[in-house]
C-alpha cells in the first residue's frame, strides 16, 4: 500500500517537467574569452550575459529597463542619473551587491588597461562623456554626464558592452589579470575547455527581477531552472542536425533551409523569431555608376522584395524596408511604407538615369548562417530582368568587411548587427564618408537630425525625426533594407520555456523533462 | 645515421625560412584585417586604429617580421590575436589530437592496403584484382567529409553505437576518448586504403615483371616466397615513400574531418585562424606543418635501409 502511495506521488513528477536537469546546447563558435565586454563577439556576449548583469538591461522590445537597479531617476537638466540598487542581490560568491561594487566595476572599465570595448563610448571620444560617478550610500549610484544624452541608458545596456556588467572584485586576480566572471546573473561560470565546450551552472542564490515566469529580454523573470548547461562547439550544420536527431544535442540554432525537415521529426521542435539584425543592400553613392540617384531608385523599384525575402530566408523572414526593426516602439505606420515593386517605374527611371548597361557588381559572402549570398542571387536575377547588368562577386567575410570599411564596392549584400534605439540604427550607416569611408549615407541634413535624435528625450519629437529620416532613406536609396534576421532554433521536445530572442540563447525560465 | 638525420634536418632550415617569409608576406597580402574582424560592422576608424596599435599591426611589415622572427629564434611563436593564448602550446595540444587520428588511421590503412595491393598485383586481371581495384577507386573518390557524414549517420544515428558530436580526450577518459576517435579514424582509414592500395598494386606489378622474379620462379620457389621475399621488399619502396607523403600531408590538414566530427585538431585551428586573420596563429601553424612534413620524410628516409639494404644512410 505504501509503495502504491509513493508511486502515485512520484507519477506527476515523472510525467511533468523535472527541474534541475542538464542540457547540451550546440554553438557554432567558441567564446573568445570569459572577460565580459573585453575580447568578445556575439557568442561571447551571449554566454557572459547569462552570468553577469548591469544596472539596466534591454527588455523584449530593446528598451533599456532597470535590472540591478530598482529605479533610475533623471534630473531636470537631463545630466544626472541616480540609480537605486535592488536589495538582496547577491554575487555568485555570496557577497551582497552594493554601490561600492558598481563604483569598482566602473573604474575598472574606464581604466585603459582593462581594454573594455566600450570605454570610448563613455569617456567623451564618441560624444557621450560621464563626468563623475559617486556612491553616496550603499544602495545609490549617481552618474553625471557633461550634457544630456538620450542614449546613455541604451549605451549602458548594450550587449557588446556586456551590459556594463557589475562584477565582484574577486573576478580579478591580485596581479590584476582577469580570473573568471563573478557576477549576479542566474547562472555561474562552470568550466571552459577551449575549442570544445563551456559550461555554466544554476546560481541558487539568484534574485530574479521578477518571478512570474515570463522572459522579457534581459529583464523580467530570469529564474535558473536548469542544473547545468553545456555549450558544445559544433561548426558543421550537418553534424548539428545529426546531433539533434540522435539526442546528443538538446538545442541549437539551425539553418533556415533545415527548418522544414527538422519540423517533421517527432522528437524535435523548431521555433523561429525575427531579430533586429538587418539584411541590406549597400550602395556606394560615390561610385561613378551608383552615384546616380535615379539608377538607385530604379534598382529599388526593380526588386520584388517579398520574393527576395521568401527566397533568401526560406520563407521565414518578413519584408522590412526600414532601418527600424518591427519590434521597436518607433516602428509605426510611416516605417511600414517602403520601396514598392514597380517594373514599369524601374524602366522609366533607368531611362531617365541614362543607364547604358554598365556593370553593377554585388559583393556577397557564403557564411552558412547569413543570407548574404542567396539574397544576392535573387537580387541579381531581378536586376537582370529589369535590364541592369548585375554581377555577383563572392568574397570571404574578412575581405567583404574590409571592402565595407574602405567603402570599396558598388553594391554589397550585407548584414547590420542589431541596434535597438533608432538614433543608433541610423547612425550605424549615416555619416561623412570623408572621415569614415564605411558610412553609406552621407547627407549633412540627415546627420543633423540623427544628432538631435541622440540628445532628444521627448518621445513624440523623436518619432517625428525617425519618420523623416526613414522617408529620406527610402527616397535617396543610399542602401536598401530588405528584411530582419531570423533565429531558427531546434530543440528537444523535452524542453519547455525556451524563447528565441535577438539570437541570444537565454537559458533562464527553461526547464527540461527527464 | 645520426649525422645523416641531422644533415637532413639542417638542409630543411632554408625551406623553413622560405616558408616563414612567404607565409608572413602572403597572409598580409590577402584583404582583411584582424582588428576589423574583431570589432565587426560597428567599428569606427578610431577603434580599429586603437586595436591595431594594441596588436602591433600599425608597425611596418619589416618591424613586425623582425619582432616575430626574433621571437621565433627564441622558440616563441607569439600570442593568438583572437584568444590571447600562447601559440606553441596551443599548436602542440591541437597537433597531439590530430596526430592520434592520423597515425592510427595511416598505420591501419597500411596494414590492410599494402598486402591487399600485393595480392591484387599477384592476381592481376582476376575477379579479386578487379574487386580490390574497384573498392580502392571508390574509397579514393569519396570526399572525406561525405564519407564522414555517412559513417556518422550509420554508426551514430542508425545504430547508435558511437557518439555523434563532441570530443573527449583520451587523457581525461580513455574509454570514451577512444569512442570519440573511432569515426574520424575510420574515415581517414577508408580513404587512405584507396590511396595506398593502388600504389602497392602498381609497384608490385612493376617488380613482378622483372627478370629476377621470373628467375626466382624458375628456381622452383613457392609463390609465397617469390612474393614476400623477393617481390614485396623491392616493391614496398614507392609505397613507403607515399606513406611518408600521406602522413606529412595529413598531419597538417584534416580540417574537414575535424569539422565534421567536432575534433579540436590542428587543421581546424589553422582554418579558423585564416578566417579570423589571426596572423601569428597562421604563421605558427604553417611553420609547424612544414617542419612536421620535413621531419616525417627524414624518418621515412632513415627507414629505407630496413626494406632495401642497397640503400644506406651514407
Amino acid at each position: 500500500m505504501n509503495r502504491l502511495l509513493a508511486s502515485a506521488c512520484l507519477l506527476p513528477l515523472l510525467a511533468g517537467p523535472v527541474l534541475a536537469q542538464s542540457l547540451t546546447v550546440a554553438v557554432q563558435a567558441d567564446v573568445r574569452s570569459i572577460n565580459p565586454g573585453v575580447n568578445r563577439d556575439d557568442g561571447t556576449d551571449d554566454f557572459a550575459l547569462q552570468m553577469v548583469e548591469g544596472l539596466v538591461g534591454y527588455d523584449e522590445g530593446g528598451t533599456p529597463q532597470p535590472l540591478l537597479a530598482e529605479k533610475v531617476a533623471l534630473s531636470a537638466d537631463g545630466k544626472t542619473y541616480t540609480f537605486t540598487l535592488r536589495k538582496g542581490v547577491k554575487f555568485h560568491n555570496g557577497a551582497e551587491l552594493s554601490s561600492a561594487d558598481v563604483l569598482w566595476s566602473w573604474n575598472r572599465y574606464m581604466d585603459a588597461k582593462t581594454e573594455w570595448r566600450c570605454t570610448s563610448d563613455f569617456d567623451g571620444r564618441s560624444g557621450l562623456k560621464v563626468e563623475s560617478v559617486e556612491a553616496p550610500d550603499a544602495q545609490t549610484i549617481v552618474m553625471k554626464l557633461d550634457k544630456p544624452n538620450a542614449l546613455f541608458l541604451d549605451s549602458l545596456a548594450r550587449t557588446d558592452c556586456a551590459m556594463t556588467a557589475i562584477l565582484h572584485k574577486d573576478s580579478v586576480k591580485p596581479d590584476g589579470t582577469f580570473d573568471k566572471p563573478i557576477g549576479t546573473g542566474p547562472y555561474k561560470f562552470g568550466e571552459w575547455k577551449r575549442s570544445e565546450y563551456f559550461t555554466m551552472t544554476a546560481f541558487e542564490g539568484y534574485a530574479s527581477p521578477k518571478t512570474d515566469g515570463k522572459a522579457d529580454g534581459y529583464v523580467g523573470s530570469k529564474r535558473p531552472l536548469l542544473k547545468e548547461v553545456k555549450f558544445l562547439v559544433v561548426k558543421d550544420p550537418a553534424t548539428v542536425k545529426a546531433g539533434l536527431t540522435s539526442g546528443a544535442l538538446d538545442l541549437s540554432e539551425i539553418l533556415p533551409s533545415d527548418v522544414a525537415e527538422i519540423r517533421k521529426l517527432p522528437t524535435l521542435e523548431v521555433v523561429t523569431a525575427a531579430t533586429a539584425v538587418r539584411q541590406v543592400l549597400l550602395i556606394q553613392t560615390r561610385d561613378a555608376v551608383m552615384g546616380n540617384q535615379k539608377l538607385r531608385q530604379a534598382i529599388a523599384a526593380a526588386l520584388d522584395m517579398d520574393e527576395v525575402v521568401a527566397a533568401a530566408s526560406d520563407n521565414l523572414g518578413q519584408t522590412n524596408t526600414s532601418p527600424i526593426h518591427p519590434g521597436s516602439s518607433y516602428f509605426g505606420a510611416v516605417e511600414k511604407q517602403g520601396h514598392k515593386f514597380d517594373p514599369a517605374r524601374a524602366k522609366k527611371l533607368l531611362a531617365e538615369a541614362g543607364y547604358k548597361g554598365e556593370k553593377v557588381v554585388i559583393l556577397a559572402n557564403k557564411r552558412p548562417r547569413v543570407p548574404s549570398f542567396p539574397a544576392a542571387v535573387v537580387v541579381q536575377s531581378m536586376l537582370q530582368a529589369a535590364g541592369i547588368n548585375a554581377d555577383i562577386e563572392v568574397l570571404d567575410w574578412a575581405t567583404q568587411l574590409d571592402r565595407y570599411n574602405k567603402g570599396n564596392y558598388q553594391m554589397q549584400s550585407f548584414s547590420f548587427s542589431a541596434r535597438f534605439d533608432p538614433a543608433l540604427a541610423f547612425e550605424q550607416f549615416a555619416g561623412p564618408k570623408d572621415k569614415q569611408p564605411r558610412k553609406v549615407w552621407d547627407n549633412p541634413q540627415a546627420q543633423e537630425k540623427i544628432e538631435r535624435l541622440m540628445s532628444l528625450s521627448d518621445r513624440a519629437e523623436r518619432q517625428k525625426l525617425v519618420d523623416e529620416l526613414h522617408k529620406a532613406v527610402i527616397d535617396e536609396v543610399p542602401l536598401i533594407f530588405m528584411f530582419n534576421g531570423v533565429d531558427a532554433i531546434a530543440h528537444s521536445k523535452r524542453i519547455t520555456g525556451f524563447k528565441p530572442w535577438q539570437s541570444k540563447l537565454r537559458m533562464w525560465e527553461v526547464t527540461a523533462a527527464k | 645515421m645520426l649525422r645523416f638525420a641531422l644533415t637532413r634536418v639542417a638542409m630543411a632550415l632554408p625551406t623553413l625560412l622560405i616558408v616563414a617569409v612567404s607565409v608572413f608576406v602572403l597572409i598580409r597580402l590577402i584583404p582583411g584585417d584582424p582588428a576589423s574582424l574583431m570589432l565587426g560592422d560597428l567599428a569606427t576608424p578610431a577603434s580599429i586604429a586603437d586595436l591595431r596599435a594594441r596588436l602591433g599591426l600599425d608597425q611596418s611589415l619589416f618591424v613586425q617580421f623582425g619582432i616575430w622572427f626574433g621571437n621565433l629564434l627564441k622558440g616563441d611563436l607569439g600570442i593568438s590575436i583572437n584568444t590571447q593564448e600562447p601559440i606553441l602550446p596551443l599548436i602542440l595540444s591541437r597537433f597531439w589530437i590530430s596526430a592520434q587520428i592520423v597515425l592510427i588511421a595511416v598505420f591501419c590503412a597500411s596494414l590492410v592496403a599494402v598486402p591487399a595491393g600485393v595480392i591484387a598485383a599477384w592476381k592481376q586481371d582476376s575477379g579479386l584484382d578487379l574487386g580490390l581495384v574497384t573498392v580502392a577507386t571508390l574509397l579514393l573518390s569519396i570526399p572525406t567529409f561525405w564519407l564522414g557524414l555517412l559513417l556518422l549517420l550509420f554508426f551514430g544515428l542508425k545504430l547508435g553505437w558511437l557518439p555523434v558530436v563532441g570530443y573527449v580526450s583520451i587523457g581525461d577518459d580513455p574509454w570514451r576518448g577512444v569512442l570519440y576517435l573511432v569515426m574520424p579514424i575510420l574515415t581517414l582509414f577508408l580513404h587512405e586504403i584507396g590511396v595506398l592500395l593502388r600504389m602497392a598494386r602498381a609497384s608490385t606489378l612493376e617488380v613482378l615483371r622483372l627478370d629476377y622474379v621470373t628467375h626466382a620462379r624458375a628456381k622452383g620457389l613457392s609463390e609465397m616466397a617469390v612474393l614476400w621475399r623477393h617481390a614485396f621488399k623491392n616493391a614496398f619502396g614507392p609505397t613507403w615513400t607515399l606513406i611518408g607523403l600521406v602522413l606529412g600531408n595529413l598531419l597538417g590538414g584534416i580540417a574537414v574531418v575535424e569539422t565534421v566530427f567536432t575534433i579540436p585538431g590542428l587543421g581546424r585551428l589553422l582554418v579558423d585562424a585564416i578566417f579570423a586573420r589571426d596572423y601569428p596563429v597562421i604563421q605558427g601553424c604553417m611553420l609547424f606543418v612544414a617542419f612536421t612534413y620535413v621531419l616525417v620524410n627524414v624518418v621515412i628516409d632513415l627507414c629505407y635501409p630496413i626494406f632495401d639494404p642497397r640503400v644506406t644512410a651514407e
